[in-house]
């Protein structure tokens, strides 16, 4: 990234490829998430912060990135120096490249929220690795220390060469908007993890397929309550009433298809049949299966 | 059986930690349709398997080269305090056909070599996206199964001494979920939803449901997860009968074979006793006229029984229908229970 001296306002260099004014977003897959933590839980002795770098995919036009996976890379931070385990970011990033080709370096991360001069070091590093795109630096306040943020202090930055010498380490780091983004297989994942944080010794067994659906059921019920019992506190006055609110209330409920009686008696039977026809087939697959091997073992 | 722990409990549970559960989803969902394999690593605790993190393999290498990777990664795992310890293997399935040689093949393997404490972990791609209910099984070979499958012959009377039916073949464990206290923080933290009122986007066409979606997903990460009230039946268990009937098929397949078997079985028989008979019968004659008796127990270099064919791929596939199933009556539950809910929010 070459750094202009022409000026001395801070400003992004036209040849990385991302223009200043162009938004820039980053989305970032829930399990960078867990991996960065559950590396920070294993550092050694004495290291304040781990690092790592970050995998992903860049859109086309370079102006978002989002990031997929992650691994850790070790490093020493003394008062004089830092120093980065190279080879093993290498090896590391190779192996990751043979299950899966897509995903490139897209920057690094570190744990903790302060941006010192050594992370610009890092930054310039990974920034070579990057080229010709700017490096992604992520950011999680592991020390729980800054107080009202969502998501443990996530923040993501690209850095800017700042001052007048273009020594590497004069950057500033702007931060980009960023956000956690799942699918649909994930969320089922993230939800019996999200019932394990309620249970004393954080754990959770996964579900059968008629527990989940008879907890969906009881959230809809839930959400339902609280639906009418808003409307009733407006109706009585002791609520405000909001129009935006009625309204989408108001469309909700309409949404639901009222089928006239004999029709939806019809779908209903029909679909009905289907099911337990299959299901008489599957029961009497069932029973052969178990009569043939009685049969088996008594020859 | 070799290499086991001397002071390693049998197991009854296994303890995944929340970061294998997202990368083990992630990594099956990436390579949709393709099957994909990867390794698990942790520690045996007191019966319960605690996995702790997991990796997975290149799909497209030959031996030689995924034992190099496996131990790169091992190498590099180690580097940054991860556990080393293999305890067992993923695979990601499809509506259930994950029961074939290879698999028993693989877990064999792993729980002779390794530890008698491998398991083997199946995650349900499409059962988890059609239901909204993630499906991890975690599966270990039965001893019987094991030392049956030591002397690789599976005929039926070995099957009957080892008392292996199809549902001893796999021993089923349950998983629980384990996250450590900064997940659980981050949990919390993600849990909070915030949606401005008034920038709430109208229901009124059917085409803006897209956006309703999204907003959910911006705004509550953890919003409950209500996919599991689809009332759509139609593609799972079209899916699912079509498999049955291939399995079904491919059952008939063996059973021809079993039975071309016995039948041949049947013929050699019938010309031992025409051929002993005939030797009895020669035999008198000779004792009449004082001759010496011919053997009669050349019958064994003459004839030969055809050997029995191995009715271990039946056996597997007894068991893969048997799965599909129980899938199929595993779905009609909730299914009928949303029939009937929907019924009475029309009255």
């Amino acid at each position: 990234m070459p750094l202009s001296t022409k000026s001395s306002t801070l400003h992004l260099t036209s040849t990385s490829g991302v223009p200043a004014f162009r938004p820039f977003t980053c989305v970032i897959n829930p399990v960078v998430l867990f991996s960065i933590l559950d590396h920070y839980l294993r550092r050694n002795e004495g290291q304040e912060r781990v690092i790592g770098t970050l995998l992903g995919v860049r859109s086309d036009d370079g102006t978002e990135v989002e990031i997929r996976n992650c691994f850790n890379v070790p490093h020493q931070e003394n008062d004089s120096e830092v120093a980065v385990d190279m080879e093993h970011h290498r090896a590391m990033f190779e192996l990751h490249q043979r299950v899966n080709p897509k995903e490139v370096i897209v920057g690094w991360y570190a744990t903790g929220s302060q941006l010192n001069s050594y992370s610009a070091l890092i930054q310039d590093f990974y920034s070579s690795e990057v080229a010709p795109f700017q490096a992604v630096h992520l950011t999680m306040d592991t020390d729980l220390a800054v107080k009202g943020t969502q998501t443990m202090g996530l923040q993501t930055h690209i850095s800017a060469p700042v001052g007048v010498s273009a020594k590497s380490g004069n950057c500033m780091f702007l931060p980009v908007p960023c956000e956690v983004r799942y699918f649909d297989a994930e969320r089922s994942g993230l939800e019996i993890l999200a019932t394990a944080k309620d249970s004393d010794e954080r754990t959770a067994s996964l579900l059968s397929d008629m527990d989940h659906l008879e907890i969906a059921i009881a959230k809809v019920q839930e959400m339902l309550e609280r639906v009418s019992q808003y409307v009733q506190q407006v109706l009585n006055g002791k609520e405000p009433a909001n129009n935006a609110i009625g309204r989408y209330i108001m469309d909700s409920v309409s949404v639901v298809p009222k089928v006239d009686a004999t029709s939806f008696e019809k779908m209903f039977n029909s679909h009905l049949q289907d099911l337990l026809m299959v299901v008489y087939l599957a029961n009497m697959t069932r029973t052969q299966l178990s009569v043939a091997e009685r049969l088996n073992t008594l020859v | 059986m070799a290499t086991s722990l001397p002071s390693s409990e049998p197991l009854h549970t296994v303890q995944l930690d929340g970061l294998v559960v997202l990368k083990i989803i992630k990594h099956c969902r990436e390579s949709y349709p393709v099957d994909v394999t990867g390794q698990l690593l942790g520690l045996d605790v007191d019966g319960v398997l605690e996995v702790t993190n997991c990796f997975p393999f290149p799909s497209s290498d030959d031996d030689e080269a995924s034992a190099q990777y496996q131990l790169d990664m091992m190498r590099c795992l180690r580097e940054v305090n991860v556990d080393n310890n293999t305890v067992g293997w993923y695979r990601s399935a499809h509506l259930g056909n994950f029961m074939d040689l290879n698999l028993i093949d693989t877990q064999y393997n792993y729980q002779n070599s390794l530890s008698a404490q491998s398991v083997v972990i199946i995650h349900d791609v499409s059962k988890s996206a059609a239901q909204g209910n993630l499906s991890l099984r975690a599966f270990r070979l039965t001893e019987a199964f094991m030392k049956a499958y030591e002397k690789k012959t599976f005929t039926t009377e070995s099957m009957i001494k080892n008392k292996l039916t199809l549902s001893n073949i796999f021993d089923e464990l349950p998983i629980q979920v384990h996250n450590s206290h900064l997940v659980t923080a981050l949990l919390h933290d993600l849990d909070s939803p915030v949606a401005d009122a008034n920038r709430l986007p109208s229901l009124t066409t059917f085409t803006s449901t897209q956006k309703t979606a999204t907003l959910a997903e911006d705004n509550a990460p953890l919003a409950p997860n209500l996919e599991v009230l689809d009332l759509e039946l139609d593609p799972f268990m079209q899916k699912n009968l079509e498999n049955l009937l291939d399995c079904a098929d491919a059952q008939q397949q063996e059973h021809n074979n079993y039975q071309y078997w016995q039948r041949s079985v049947a013929r050699e028989q019938t010309k031992i006793q025409a051929w002993l008979t005939k030797r009895k019968q020669e035999n008198a004659q000779r004792a009449q006229n004082g001759q010496s008796l011919l053997p009669e127990d050349e019958v064994n270099s003459l004839f030969k029984l055809p050997t029995e064919p191995s009715r271990l791929e039946s056996m597997l596939l007894n068991a893969q229908i048997h799965n599909f199933t129980k899938q199929l009556n595993q779905f009609a539950g909730p299914s009928l229970g949303r029939l009937y809910s929907v019924q009475e929010l029309q009255k």
